[in-house]
């Protein structure tokens, strides 16, 4: 490694370090000043952006972890190991993201282990947050080899990935029920409120909707996150591995897209398609990015066997999933509420900064440890590498 | 359990607007005096002009709460004796009560940092006490009453089948979500006076079912996963068997 000076002002390194000012101000609006000077949350619109993007917008797009790992170990499909690590680290910095966000959003964080003593088996609430605690240290333990193969001391070392070895099918399976139950307890987080939610969103199968579409957009997010680390962290990814993610993506979205249409027309909500309200307009905008476009685009095959369309495609998908995740939380209750609810900004910095961090972790355990495979180092002059033209 | 449940039933035909209910209810908690608006963490109760009616709002107290069945550590709880009451010392500050009650009741203190939900509990350390909750016990016409829930309801239904009654056909709160422990009678329609269409059944009977299904999932799910890793498994042995075969034959 080089001497450490100081590092070299780029724009990304400008726009997180931008980030995470705003970041700390929103730190200190949120903890020494309280809801009231950071947020603009009131009564009627009592979850706001952090619930919206931080948590429901964070648990969904980290399913790409137990996606792959299912496919990998239960599944048997040995193709997708080589991205395997990548989806798991996602995943638990994704979570991490919630467990972080959380602390913003409980009004008294330091109560955030009350669940684990206080039980109320009616609340969906109450089987997401287990679910959650469950899953972040299912994730933590499935993704630990990587950072502990890299101890020194042999003999520790062995023995953990020994014992990691025959416990992990264990962790594989019990990941995937667990993901799979709170993915879709998100959803059912808004059954309670029948009568107050938009009929556009509102349906009894809140759950099945928000299963559905929690795995096509982790993979999304997935391919995305590998595509970046080819382009610009060196790593040496046979790109023909996520054009079979995107393969697995299509039809996923179309069987989301077939449930959203004969939903809305068994609870006969079709008339509300073409009401001229926001809720409409939000609504076709959410369907565009997360079904139409997405679905157009993955069948042409010059988008599928080409990166960075690919990435692209996948980048409209996770902005449609978001604009759903936040329709439901947020656009929906509007009407009901009768309040117009835009986030302040440190609610925006706070979430940014959040993210942010996840993604500086994740470049930095990209370049670390042994998560990708990488190229030998280049002259900057060669950078456009083999792999990434593949 | 079910004799001994306390209501209140609302008159809004004889409620004369005086809001002493307001000024009894902040007394008595020891908030500021100035009459507010809207329900707030230092307003349990207020009365509301609609036209020349006013309407009282409050908790509802339901049957089966939907508050008390979102709050995940079980801080809201239905008592027995009618009153739904909020255990501050569990609270974890979440609001997913104030998200679920279909009435938009509980209140939350915005602007503290040590912030907590409000709302109303039907003075239930009064009652048990066998006092009358302090709003009905303030009121000077006697347009709130308390009492056992069954004859609360029975003294509702006496005066709007009454041979000169004025009032619509409904007492509010007898099947909204499931049916409460307030009730309100009226001679305007209650839809006039800003009262919510509540769904008519009790509202955690909405997400019981998403919950029921949790055990199958994992019984279900989890044995069709351990089968596919088995069959997983059982394919790989067998390939690597066949491929010993193939090559010992090879060898002879």
């Amino acid at each position: 490694m080089a001497a450490i000076g100081f590092p070299k002002i780029s724009f990304w390194r400008t726009v997180v370090a931008v980030i995470f000012a705003a970041g700390i101000y929103s730190m200190y609006a949120r903890f020494a000043l309280g809801f009231q000077a950071s947020t603009n949350l009131t009564d009627p619109q009592p979850w706001g952006l952090w619930v919206g993007l931080g948590t429901l917008c964070g648990v969904g797009l980290s399913a790409g972890g137990f996606a792959i790992a299912a496919a990998v170990y239960l599944l048997g499909l040995e193709r997708y190991r080589p991205i395997l690590r990548t989806a798991v680290l996602i995943s638990f910095l994704g979570y991490c993201t919630v467990c972080v966000g959380m602390l913003y959003e409980l009004g008294l964080p330091w109560r955030i282990w009350h669940p684990i003593v206080m039980w109320n088996r009616h609340s969906v609430l109450f089987e997401v947050s287990w679910c959650v605690m469950l899953y972040t240290t299912v994730l933590a333990l499935e993704f630990s080899p990587a950072l502990l193969e890299k101890l020194p001391w042999v003999r520790v070392r062995e023995l953990y990935l020994r014992w990691h070895h025959s416990i992990l099918i264990a962790l594989v399976l019990a990941g995937t029920l667990l993901s799979s139950m709170h993915q879709s307890f998100l959803g059912g987080l808004f059954l309670i409120t029948k009568g107050r939610l938009y009929p556009l969103w509102y349906t009894p199968y809140l759950t099945t909707m928000f299963y559905l579409s929690a795995i096509p957009a982790g993979l999304a997010v997935t391919i995305m996150a590998i595509y970046l680390c080819v382009r610009s962290l060196n790593a040496r990814v046979d790109m023909s591995i996520l054009r079979d993610v995107s393969r697995v993506i299509a039809p996923l979205l179309a069987i989301y897209g077939v449930f959203r249409v004969v939903d809305l027309i068994n609870r006969d909500a079709l008339q509300y398609l073409w009401m001229w309200r926001e809720e409409t307009l939000l609504f076709w905008v959410e369907i565009a990015l997360l079904v139409v476009v997405p679905l157009v685009l993955l069948n042409m095959e010059k988008v599928r066997n080409n990166p960075m369309y690919l990435y692209w495609t996948c980048a409209v998908i996770v902005a449609g999933f978001m604009t759903n995740r936040l329709n439901v939380s947020i656009t929906a209750l509007q009407a009901s509420s009768a309040v117009y609810y835009v986030p302040k900004w440190t609610e925006f910095a706070a979430s940014f900064a959040t993210i942010a961090a996840a993604a500086v972790a994740f470049r930095y355990a990209v370049i670390y440890l042994d998560i990708l495979p990488k190229n030998p180092p280049q002259q900057r002059w060669m950078v456009s590498s083999p792999a990434a033209e593949a | 359990m079910e004799g001994n449940t306390r209501a209140i039933l609302v008159d809004i035909t004889k409620c004369i607007g005086c809001r002493s209910c307001e000024q009894a209810c902040k007394q008595i908690h020891g908030f500021p005096m100035d009459s507010e608006k809207k329900l707030s963490p230092t307003a349990l109760t207020i009365v509301e002009e609609h036209g020349d009616r006013f309407v009282r709002r409050m908790c509802m107290h339901c049957q089966d709460p939907a508050c008390a069945s979102a709050c995940l550590v079980g801080a809201l709880k239905k008592t027995d004796a009618g009153p739904v009451t909020y255990d501050a010392a569990k609270c974890i500050g979440c609001r997913y009560c104030l998200v679920a009650c279909p009435f938009s009741v509980p209140r939350y203190e915005w602007t503290k940092l040590v912030p907590y939900v409000k709302k109303c509990d039907m003075c239930a350390a009064r009652q048990a006490k066998g006092q009358p909750p302090a709003c009905v016990e303030a009121c000077p016409v006697q347009a709130s009453i308390s009492g056992n829930r069954e004859e609360i309801l029975e003294e509702a239904l006496r005066r709007i089948l009454a041979s000169d009654s004025k009032y619509v056909k409904h007492i509010y709160g007898s099947e909204e979500a499931g049916g409460t422990s307030v009730f309100f009678i009226s001679d305007v329609p209650f839809e006039k006076l800003g009262f919510v269409a509540a769904p008519k059944q009790p509202m955690p009977v909405l997400t019981a079912t998403a919950l029921g299904d949790g055990p199958t999932v994992i019984l279900v799910g989890g044995s069709l996963l351990a089968g596919l890793y088995w069959i997983t498994q059982r394919r790989a042995l067998v390939a690597l068997a066949e491929a010993q075969e193939k090559s010992l034959k090879e060898r002879n």
